[in-house]
């Protein structure tokens, strides 16, 4: 467990040699990569604030989609979240939270249900919203998802798990309940059996999506309440929250199951015991901070001249390294999600942002870095969990233990030795 | 009506100079300016298209003993040119903001420019167009030397000894055009009668001297080299001047001077200056293709245009001198586009530098409309159908085809050279990826784009429209190609009288 910031310990260390060794330094005193400015607070807790709200929809309509619609061939109505969704209780949240981590309600969040209601044109069918792009975008949570899928491979049980006998077993149960009274769609099956079990995968990674963010959308609503209670006041504190958060819930099960015509079949178990830190947090933190795909919009890579690396776990077009100039698309930057963003930062942010820049006509890339800067907090807290749950205490008498702790910042900090790394650029206020 | 155009803004100078409690010298400057422009675009309404010779006189006597009478007038050459210059002449004081060091007298310098160069457009004395012309030379000389670039003491000596000799050559072809004819009046159409009592030979020195006065001004290659140099160094503002108005004095004494006072001697060197003309528009071009500043380019840009425009005056038929007079108009608002938006651009991003320039088309922290604009006006000046670049451009080649074949083809393939130096920049400039690490750049504002705006609405106008622009011109054109085909056919039988008589 990671505690108060330990700037007043004794270095028993030299200092260390590495480019980042700033950043280096504050991590072994317990802080985190983006540093400690009121600023900094500020823009982090403001945008937490702004991503839950969204996430809040993000997290419900996926367990929809993996749930409900499932394999459904002509899925035009996946976002068309139903009612019961939008109620289903948050088990971190509400009266009826398994664990209560956000004081607030366990159902959908009102702004996320007033802005669904009008989107930011006016209250029309739902239809008209969704053809118009005024709603949610869940095409973002999607390539999320698909950056999971795609990549796949990044540790783990769950992942290994989906090419085990058993869990064909169980999609293959599905399938067949699902495509019951569909003889084209069963006749298919039989003739392209893989593609459907690529698909329950697909549906598997909608499920772990889901469930993960289930949890970070309460983590960060209790995060901006506290801060604007004034019981966060420190960007080392917000990380330090986040470490708790994660560890508290670490073993919350990770699982997939489909409800068809009433009955549930369970293609993952949650006696599998897929635990939420390890089979969902750390693959989403690789997949989506880390690699994603190079499919940028308006940059073109040329593979053939080393721009695309050769191994997809070298990739390095995550959030952590992306340019925030919004090109449209739905993965990183996260066009879509600093969109949905737009409509629900709190005011101190749109106060803070129209006084910089271009004001209001930039505010889109402007909340796009601050996001990247709260990523890089999330970053943070990650990287100090596993060192936590690896390593040694960061007031480790030891000095060998303390070695082994700097060796493992040092062995993170290297994949932001990139020029397109933004680690250099979010160490100052300058970069907006 | 015409006095007004050279009395108006010299008294709207003054007063911004000499009245010490004038704070608004933009806006006041900016008033004189629109009712000059206004009067400008009434000249239209009382103007006789029909008409091929000299309107609207006036006439004052002023030194009779030595020629000098303040003679005005305008015809179909003129007029455009006065409007174009009444026009940029609001566009420049627009454009300027009104905190510019020393405001009185930047404003009165640019009204004082205004004023000359409307009185060399509608002269119709010699002595009095060269007055005038000389003029222009200390208010652009000290607008260059005080708000130009780093190097404005260099480049505004180096415009001022080029100018300079331009005016001397000019003058000498001028008294030597009046002595050798025995004429005591430097009136045009007194020297247009007598002139032919001149030798062949005589006249033909004169007009080569006179054309290298021009062609200093225009400029010519190789009479060039102080043009990058000043354009650069000059302000944007001073810069539209000195490109949109200033080099069309060049090519105003080509038609004035040369094809129409002198047709004989312009007769005979039409081929040279066909070659001289095809050269600037080759060497124009592919200069602009090398260059990494987009100001320089812009400036190499007008070298290759302002070719054109010789090459048409040379082959002398119907089309290409409307196309003439369509280029120097067309080019004249193009450049003043180009200009502007490159003063904004350096005025935004900080640089003129193609290899640091990237992504202006980004829509939120980029300077997407004023590329927008900047694509229009690379597209103008390239010559794309619809544009005003395209109907000048066209008539030009089409004019001249008849009389140098080869010529003409060069020029097309120049005006392919333009695409391609415009594709360059705008590909470096306007397209690729905004690098956010260097994009603050601030906003370019509605009041910032205005100019820009109506610059591109009258590029469009006109290329949809060029009726608007060629109609003031075709007698007077048709009227020149007229005596120069005279006096082909009189060198014709002088030189071949057996022939003739055979015939």
């Amino acid at each position: 467990m990671t505690t108060a910031t330990l700037e007043t310990t004794k270095p028993v260390l030299p200092p260390s040699q590495h480019e980042f060794a700033e950043v280096i330094h504050r991590l072994e005193a317990g802080g985190a990569m983006l540093p400690d400015t009121p600023e900094n607070l500020m823009q982090i807790i403001g945008l937490y604030k702004a991503y839950a709200v969204p996430m809040d929809f993000y997290w419900r309509n996926l367990l929809y989609i993996a749930e409900q619609v499932f394999l459904d061939p002509l899925p035009f109505f996946k976002y068309f979240i139903p009612k019961e969704y939008l109620e289903l209780q948050n088990h971190y949240a509400g009266d009826r939270a398994d664990l209560r981590i956000w004081r607030g309600i366990g159902s959908a969040h009102p702004e996320l249900l007033a802005f669904m209601e009008k989107g930011e044109t006016l209250k029309m069918p739902k239809i008209f919203h969704h053809l118009w792009h005024d709603r949610i975008n869940m095409e973002f949570a999607e390539e999320c998802m698909r950056a999971m899928l795609w990549h796949r491979g990044m540790g783990g049980q769950f992942d290994p798990y989906l090419d085990s006998d058993e869990y064909k077993a169980n999609a293959d149960k599905a399938i067949r309940a699902y495509f019951k009274f569909n003889p084209v769609m069963m006749g298919l099956y039989q003739l392209f059996p893989d593609m459907f079990l690529e698909q329950v995968r697909q549906m598997s990674y909608y499920s772990n999506l889901g469930l993960f963010w289930e949890i970070m959308a309460p983590v960060f609503f209790e995060m901006s309440d506290l801060y604007d209670e004034g019981k966060i006041s420190s960007v080392p504190e917000a990380m330090d929250f986040l470490v708790n958060g994660i560890f508290a819930i670490s073993g919350r099960p990770i699982y997939h199951q489909v409800n068809i015509r009433g009955e549930v079949f369970e293609i993952i178990p949650k006696s599998k015991g897929f635990m939420w830190l390890y089979e969902a947090a750390l693959p989403y933190v690789e997949a989506v901070f880390y690699r994603t795909s190079p499919f940028r919009g308006t940059k073109s890579y040329n593979a053939q001249t080393q721009q695309v690396p050769e191994d997809q776990k070298d990739f390095y077009f995550g959030i952590l390294y992306a340019d925030v100039f919004p090109v449209g698309t739905a993965g990183i930057p996260p066009t879509l999600l600093m969109q949905d963003m737009l409509h629900f930062l709190p005011p101190y942010l749109v106060e803070y942002y129209a006084k910089h820049c271009r004001g209001q006509d930039d505010m889109l890339i402007q909340l796009g870095v601050s996001f990247q800067r709260s990523m890089y907090c999330v970053t943070s807290a990650v990287i100090q969990a596993l060192r936590t749950a690896l390593l040694y205490p960061l007031d480790d008498p030891n000095p060998k233990h303390l070695a082994a702790n700097r060796a493992f910042f040092e062995a993170q900090l290297d994949r932001f030795k990139r020029p397109e790394a933004r680690m250099r650029n979010i160490q100052s206020q300058d970069y907006r | 009506m015409l006095s007004l155009l050279i009395w108006l803004p010299l008294f709207g100078a003054i007063v911004i100079g000499v009245y010490p409690k004038l704070s608004a010298a933009r806006n006041f400057a900016l008033s004189i300016s629109s009712v000059t422009f206004l009067i400008a675009l009434f000249l239209f309404f009382k103007f006789d298209p029909t008409i091929s010779g000299v309107q609207m006189e006036e006439y004052l006597p002023w030194l009779q003993q030595i020629g000098l009478s303040y003679r005005l007038g305008i015809d179909g050459i003129s007029l455009p040119l006065l409007a174009l210059n009444s026009f940029l002449s609001w566009i420049v004081i627009y454009g300027s903001k009104s905190e510019i060091d020393r405001s009185r007298l930047y404003y009165a310098l640019i009204l004082v420019v205004s004023s000359v160069v409307a009185g060399a457009f509608v002269a119709q004395n010699l002595l009095l167009f060269i007055l005038f012309y000389e003029l222009e030379l200390i208010p652009l000389y000290l607008l260059i030397a005080i708000w130009g670039g780093e190097k404005r003491t260099y480049a505004a000596m180096k415009f001022l000894i080029y100018t300079a000799i331009s005016g001397f050559l000019i003058l000498l072809g001028f008294f030597s055009l009046a002595w050798l004819s025995g004429s005591s009046s430097f009136d045009y159409t007194i020297n247009l009668q007598s002139i032919g009592s001149i030798p062949l030979p005589t006249q033909v020195i004169i007009l080569t001297i006179i054309l290298v006065g021009f062609g200093i001004k225009t400029p010519l290659v190789p009479l060039h080299t102080w043009l990058p140099d000043v354009y650069v160094e000059s302000s944007p503002s001073v810069a539209i001047l000195l490109g949109g108005v200033l080099s069309k004095l060049g090519t105003y004494g080509f038609v004035r001077f040369g094809l129409q006072l002198m047709p004989d001697a312009w007769a005979e060197l039409s081929p040279a200056l066909g070659i001289i003309g095809t050269v600037s528009v080759l060497y124009g071009a592919l200069t602009a293709i090398a260059q990494k500043d987009i100001k320089r380019m812009v400036a190499y840009s007008s070298i290759g245009h302002m070719g054109y425009v010789l090459v048409a005056c040379a082959a002398g038929t119907k089309l290409s001198l409307i196309g003439a007079v369509g280029q120097m108009v067309s080019h004249g608002l193009i450049l003043a586009l180009l200009f502007y938006l490159v003063g904004v651009i350096e005025t935004k991003v900080g640089t003129r530098d193609l290899d640091s320039l990237n992504g202006l088309l980004n829509p939120i922290r980029g300077l997407p409309l004023t590329s927008t604009l900047l694509i229009i006006g690379g597209m103008a000046s390239a010559g794309i159908p619809g544009l005003v670049g395209f109907i000048a451009e066209f008539l030009v080649f089409q004019g001249s085809f008849t009389v140098f074949p080869i010529l003409t083809l060069l020029c097309i393939i120049a005006s392919g050279l333009t695409a391609v130096y415009f594709v360059i920049l705008l590909n470096r400039t306007c397209f690729g990826k905004l690098d956010n690490a260097t994009a603050y750049y601030p906003k370019v504002t509605w009041a910032e784009h205005t100019p820009a705006l109506i610059l591109v609405a009258l590029i469009f106008f006109l290329g949809i429209q060029p009726s608007w622009l060629l109609k003031w011109s075709e007698p007077t054109t048709n009227s020149l190609v007229a005596s120069l085909v005279e006096s082909v056919d009189r060198q014709i039988v002088l030189q071949s009288p057996s022939l003739v008589a055979r015939n």
